[in-house]
């Protein structure tokens, strides 16, 4: 690890200010992604801005909605009985990110801003609909996910809380890397008002929605009715642990265990 | 004998100071004025140097020396060395090639050691790093094994045309042909022993010290064998004389075989510390012991067996490319020779074999041994073969063993091993009834019925551990003797110090040790200290590998402890005024028969030291020591089955059940085999369902360089493991000890690619059985079956 | 590593041809590019600073020119250091074809090698960030030689970053990335700095 300048700001404004005057800043939220990388010496940020003592934590359940302040912990959502009773899936995909201290010091601000495409927090974001809240905006989880590692988020913007609206059914059914426990495969699916979303992660560049599928479950949300869908896997990730078409046929396998467990 | 004698369940002793973090490993260890060595390494697979710039390096703060290969040459700094010399067929000693601590012209792996930096910190010796400007011109990269010897392919060492260290053969030939004309059926394998990094929870670490006023060395660092460290180290490498090195190897957090090695950072690290004047320590990091531990198997084989139509066996024909690395670690030549081919007989008379065994070098970190050492690969060939006759001929594969089981011992294997006992049909007896065999139909069905594929496996595995006697492994080409010492200290107060050249590094020795001797002279477990690992408290040793602790170094102990009740009854009898011949030792208190008069133990120490009262002529005190060279291997033997669940919407192979029945001789502390058999059974289930070293094929770097992507196995990848022993003493140690410590690592990898073979119903797929793997394979039989 | 595609410019082939040969073009395609030299007709050096998710590290890299048969094609053959983060190494062939006047095909053929701490511990993530560094990189060439042929020289470094203004056409979209146009893609030709950014993290 470089050296570098810690800073612990009290609010998310002081934060910014740190950001915007910083020779090249970084945000720490939980830190179990950047750490690691400091440590291996890819990355040397001049200041590192702890959002520790700044960033909102807590479970608000309320007007259809499960907000999560930023800095909310995963095992505190996966331990949520509030968030259990309101979207039990979004409590399994926290139970499942990770190791015990991964969950216990990473936060959903901090997995969403880093948009790994192998990370569990994007799929139920976007399989959900949901809404990131930031310093300055509100922006849908559709407009939100750009690319690998690629979020919406403006260079001195940073998130505040994620607000999900709840769904009539959702289920999340997760292939992990049998090595890091990343997914490897991640199907997030929830049926609501707005309609069904059919979210997956792992298998590409980005956390994308599945049309195809999403399509076939709009008239009858059963697994049954994407049994004959299938993923193509032209764009799919492919690494020594699992092949493009290897990819594609988990995503139809999660897909469906995600929707048998939605209904189950 | 004592309530903590052989056979108790005894608890660990060593435990309590590593659960409340008070063992003291190397790391743990801190000199005054150290200072820190960082590694440069070579980010190529294969390169020339030609040249090594490290003024800007020297300039960055802290640095206090930087050295390179061209500074062990000013020195006269020798190479690493292979300690077993193994000729070709032809006769032909190997091409071995040289090893220069710090590369010397040329870089032969990603990791290989260019350059050490020493700083003031371990950062800024890392930083330094990074401003060292090495010019490499790059050349293509020899890495898969199979095809190492191909004529084109990227020369790893001139010393080795073709990149052939060795053609080994063992057997006779023409015999084995001759098996194989007429025979009824022939079963055809080609398989891969996947390769293997060894993991142990502690990294590799060493501290160097130079003391200017003794012109000592002490080399403080993570070793199963500290004694040979230190013979190394002075006569072949020529650090330092061998009475002025100590080598100290305290804790240490787990060795699986690649602590066995003499490596070259704690090389460099001794020799520096003269240089720079200061303690040089160096740890390794995690991502330095995925690249350069020596890591484990890697072997391509073909294997053929013969058999009459009855299923009797008539004779196997194997060949084996078993890779070598880039350079020859300390023991490596002699895994996939006299380790392996020796073993391929397995549990079975067969009449005919001949083994061919090719060591190539790639451009890939050194192999060398790894839990089980050339067993688990002889093992994995003859019970994958053994199984699939079965099931090619219809028989049933229990049956099929049990036609063809060794019966009578001494039996002497076509492949130079003398079995000196077993009961090979006890333990498949008791495995098949331990996980009902019968009802596996059954079990399938109700699988099939869930929408899981099931499969059973067995491996009927055989081991020669101990690997002795001294005299036969120097025939073989062993530069040592393979014997264990021993020095048991009575101190004046009758409490004891055994002194032992084994060394425990998760082995639970400082406990099973302490059993013997509490059992041998009637005293608890806590009045017996071990003491090992240090060659300034401790006389000669080997060290502890190859399952060899109980069968050879305890032998040693037990030989001592002989020694010390003789002289303490000499003792008694003098002071009871009796004739020698009357005393009784039993329980800790020597008697004289038929009286009452009797003497503890402790007092007849007290005796021995105080010395007013001892036989005339008799030196006082009481320590004695010995040397024990064992008449044979021993052949440690057993049977496990398993049973897997796949899920073939997945790939994912669930091992349900395991049933593991042992014959391990004598067993000291059943609760510690256990473990041992529970760790060897998880290593052995790493092998088949998750680990599996990658290298890219063409540039060779390790892909599977980080847990991120190496695949240790977890707590559930394992069901409850059912375990139970059957004994036949070994005959050639007084304790009838057979050693433990590899078994379930060699058993395993048959046992469930067995399992997971039958039940997706083909004949062959790589390990590992990931879930990309098995559903490749089940894909593959979709399109066949079409 | 091995990979090969092709790609469909809005541009005349000997447009192409001379961007590719223009490290002032070069460098504003090249993502992150802080500077680009020219050493000789045939050499270029590079510095760049790859940034993909929390990795941050700036390479160097020199880059030859080599079979140079304008406006045909060249191989470009390279290598970047990035320090501590490990290297990238390797060639491509590129070969442009005109497919109708003012449309240009480029193709190429790429042999690659990342090594160090790259490969060893972010064997999951190479495909991915090379892929979306060659992306990158074609959204910015195919800008920056469609602007030229549009709107005449010295507009490019302006050219907006929203979908380029030009008509389909039978051959695909301008920016359309043909399948398998995974790696580095042609970035290799222009610095093979740009292949080897990915993330290392855990």
């Amino acid at each position: 690890m470089y050296e570098f300048t810690y800073h612990r700001p009290a609010t998310v404004d002081e934060a910014i200010a740190l950001l915007k005057s910083a020779d090249d800043g970084k945000l720490l939220a939980g830190g179990h992604t950047l750490l690691p990388t400091m440590k291996q010496r890819l990355a040397s940020p001049s200041d590192l801005i702890d959002l520790g003592g700044a960033l909102a934590t807590g479970i608000d359940v309320s007007n259809g909605c499960v907000t999560i302040g930023a800095g909310t912990c995963h095992a505190d959502v996966a331990t949520s009985s509030d968030v259990a009773n309101a979207i039990p899936a979004l409590a399994k995909l926290a139970s499942m990110i990770g190791d015990p201290h991964v969950r216990n010091k990473g936060t959903i601000g901090g997995s969403i801003a880093n948009n790994d495409p192998a990370a569990d927090y994007p799929a139920a974001c976007l399989g959900l609909g949901a809404t990131i809240v930031t310093s300055a905006r509100e922006i849908e989880a559709d407009d939100f996910f750009t690319g690998m590692f690629d979020t919406a988020l403006g260079d001195d913007e940073v998130i505040t809380s994620v607000r999900f609206p709840v769904p009539a059914k959702a289920g999340y059914s997760k292939f992990p890397n049998p090595a890091s426990r990343y997914a490897m495969v991640g199907v997030f699916v929830s049926s609501a008002k707005g309609g069904i979303r059919v979210a997956v992660t792992g298998a590409g560049p980005c956390v994308f929605r599945q049309g195809d599928m999403e399509a076939a479950l709009e008239g009858d949300f059963a697994s049954s009715a994407i049994a004959g869908v299938t993923q193509a896997d032209g764009d799919l990730n492919s690494d020594i642990h699992a092949s493009a078409e290897y990819r594609a046929h988990l995503v139809g396998v999660m897909a469906r265990r995600a929707v048998d467990q939605a209904t189950g | 004998m004592t309530d903590t004698g052989i056979g108790a369940r005894v608890r660990r002793k060593e435990d309590k100071r590593f659960i409340t973090g008070h063992g003291n490993y190397t790391d743990d260890i801190n000199l005054a004025r150290q200072t820190y060595a960082y590694f440069l390494r070579s980010p190529h697979a294969h390169a020339t140097i030609n040249s090594i710039d490290t003024a800007e390096a020297a300039k960055a703060p802290g640095v206090l020396g930087i050295f390179t290969g061209d500074d062990l040459a000013a020195d006269s700094i020798g190479g690493l060395i292979c300690g077993w010399l193994i000729h070709s067929k032809d006769g032909s000693p190997m091409n071995a090639g040289g090893h220069p601590a710090l590369a010397q012209g040329k870089v032969r792996y990603v990791g290989n050691e260019v350059a050490v930096i020493v700083a003031e910190t371990h950062a800024q010796a890392k930083s330094a790093a990074e401003l060292v400007d090495v010019d490499y011109s790059v050349h293509d990269a020899a890495v898969d094994t199979g095809s190492a010897q191909a004529s084109g392919a990227p020369q790893v060492h001139e010393e080795a045309p073709n990149n052939t260290v060795y053609e080994f053969g063992l057997g006779d030939e023409a015999a084995t042909n001759a098996a194989f004309e007429g025979a009824a059926h022939v079963t055809e394998l080609d398989i891969v022993n996947n390769r293997l990094i060894p993991n142990a929870m502690e990294p590799r670490a060493a501290i160097g010290a130079f003391d200017q006023g003794t012109d000592a060395y002490t080399l403080y660092t993570t070793s199963q064998n500290p004694h040979v460290a230190r013979l190394v180290l002075s006569a072949f490498i020529g650090v330092a004389p061998e009475h002025k090195l100590r080598v100290v190897a305290p804790d240490v957090g787990g060795g699986f075989g690649s602590k066995i090695f003499i490596y070259a950072e704690e090389t460099v690290c001794v020799w520096a510390s003269k240089k720079i004047g200061r303690p040089i320590k160096w740890v390794a990091e995690r991502s330095e012991s995925f690249q350069c531990d020596a890591h484990g198997r890697d072997h391509v084989t073909n294997a053929k067996m013969a058999l009459d139509k009855d299923g009797t066996m008539l004779g196997l024909r194997v060949k084996t490319i078993a890779n070598m690395g880039a350079y020859l670690s300390t023991f490596s030549s002699a895994v996939p020779t006299y380790l392996y081919t020796t073993l391929l007989s397995g549990q079975y008379n067969i009449p005919a074999i001949y083994a061919e065994v090719d060591a190539v070098f790639t451009n890939t970190a050194p192999v060398d041994a790894y839990r089980g050492a050339g067993r688990p690969e002889a093992c994995y060939v003859i019970e994958r073969i053994v199984e699939t006759a079965a099931r090619e001929m219809g028989l049933d594969p229990a049956d099929l063993r049990r036609k063809n089981f060794v019966t009578e011992f001494p039996h002497v294997t076509p492949v130079i091993m003398t079995y000196d006992a077993g009961d090979y049909h006890a333990s498949i007896d008791k495995a098949c009834e331990m996980i009902d065999y019968s009802g596996f139909g059954k079990r399938k069905a109700a699988s099939e019925a869930a929408g899981k594929l099931r499969g059973l496996g067995f491996s009927a595995y055989i081991e020669a551990c101990g690997i002795a006697p001294s005299a036969a492994v120097g025939s073989l080409g062993a530069g040592v003797g393979l014997w264990e010492s021993a020095e048991v200290r009575v101190n004046p107060t009758g409490n004891v110090e055994v002194l032992t050249g084994s060394h425990s590094h998760g082995q639970g020795h400082e406990t099973t040790f302490a059993q013997l001797v509490s059992d041998k002279l009637g005293i608890p477990v806590d009045q017996v200290e071990i003491v090992h690992g240090d060659t300034d408290k401790v006389q000669f040793g080997m060290g502890t590998y190859g399952s060899r602790s109980g069968a050879v170094g305890m032998s040693a102990v037990y030989q001592a402890c002989d020694k010390v009740v003789a002289k303490a009854q000499k003792v008694a009898a003098h002071v009871m005024e009796a004739a020698e011949g009357d005393i009784e030792f039993k329980d800790g208190s020597f008697s004289v028969a038929g009286t009452d008069k009797s003497m503890a133990f402790g007092e007849v120490a007290l005796t021995a030291y105080v010395a007013h009262n001892i036989p005339e002529g008799m030196e006082p005190g009481l320590k004695e020591g010995a040397f024990f060279d064992p008449s044979n291997f021993t052949f440690p033997a057993g049977c496990h089955i398993c049973e897997v669940e796949v899920d073939p919407d997945t790939g994912v192979t669930q091992v349900v059940d395991w049933v593991a029945v042992d014959d391990f001789g004598t067993v000291i502390n059943p609760m510690i085999v256990e473990g041992q058999v529970h760790g060897g059974i998880a290593q052995g289930v790493g092998q088949a369902l998750t680990e599996g070293a990658v290298y890219d094929t063409e540039s060779g770097q390790l892909l599977t360089g980080s847990y991120m992507d190496y695949c240790m196995p977890r707590a559930v990848d394992l069901p409850e493991l059912r375990l139970a022993f059957t004994e036949t003493t070994c005959p050639s140690n007084p304790l009838g000890i057979k050693g433990c410590g590899e078994a379930g690592a060699i058993a395993a990898p048959a046992a469930l690619m067995n399992a997971v073979t039958d039940a997706l119903g083909v004949a062959d797929m790589p390990m590992p059985a990931s879930p990309q793997n098995v559903w490749a394979a089940l894909q593959g039989a979709k399109q066949a079956a079409e | 590593m091995k990979m090969n595609g092709s790609y469909d410019l809005n541009a005349a082939r000997e447009d192409v041809w001379a961007a590719l040969n223009d490290p002032d073009v070069l460098k504003q395609c090249i993502p992150g590019c802080e500077s680009i030299e020219k050493l000789s007709d045939t050499e270029f050096e590079a510095v760049a600073v790859a940034k993909v998710g929390p990795v941050k590290a700036k390479f160097k890299g020199k880059v030859e020119l080599s079979d140079l048969d304008p406006p045909n094609g060249y191989t470009i053959s390279g290598e970047g250091q990035g320090g501590a983060a490990g290297f990238a190494k390797g060639g491509a062939k590129v070969a442009l074809e005109e497919t109708a006047p003012g449309l240009t095909r480029l193709t190429y053929d790429v042999d690659a090698t990342v090594g160090g701490k790259l490969a060893q511990i972010g064997q999951r993530l190479v495909d991915g960030a090379a892929k979306k560094m060659s992306d990158q990189f074609f959204k910015n060439f195919a800008q920056a030689v469609g602007g030229e042929a549009d709107n005449g020289a010295g507009e490019a470094e302006a050219a907006p970053q929203a979908p380029a203004q030009t008509p389909p056409h039978p051959l695909g979209e301008n920016q359309k990335i043909v399948k398998q146009l995974s790696y580095l893609g042609v970035a290799a030709m222009v610095a093979l700095v740009v292949w080897m950014f990915f993330n290392g993290g855990p």
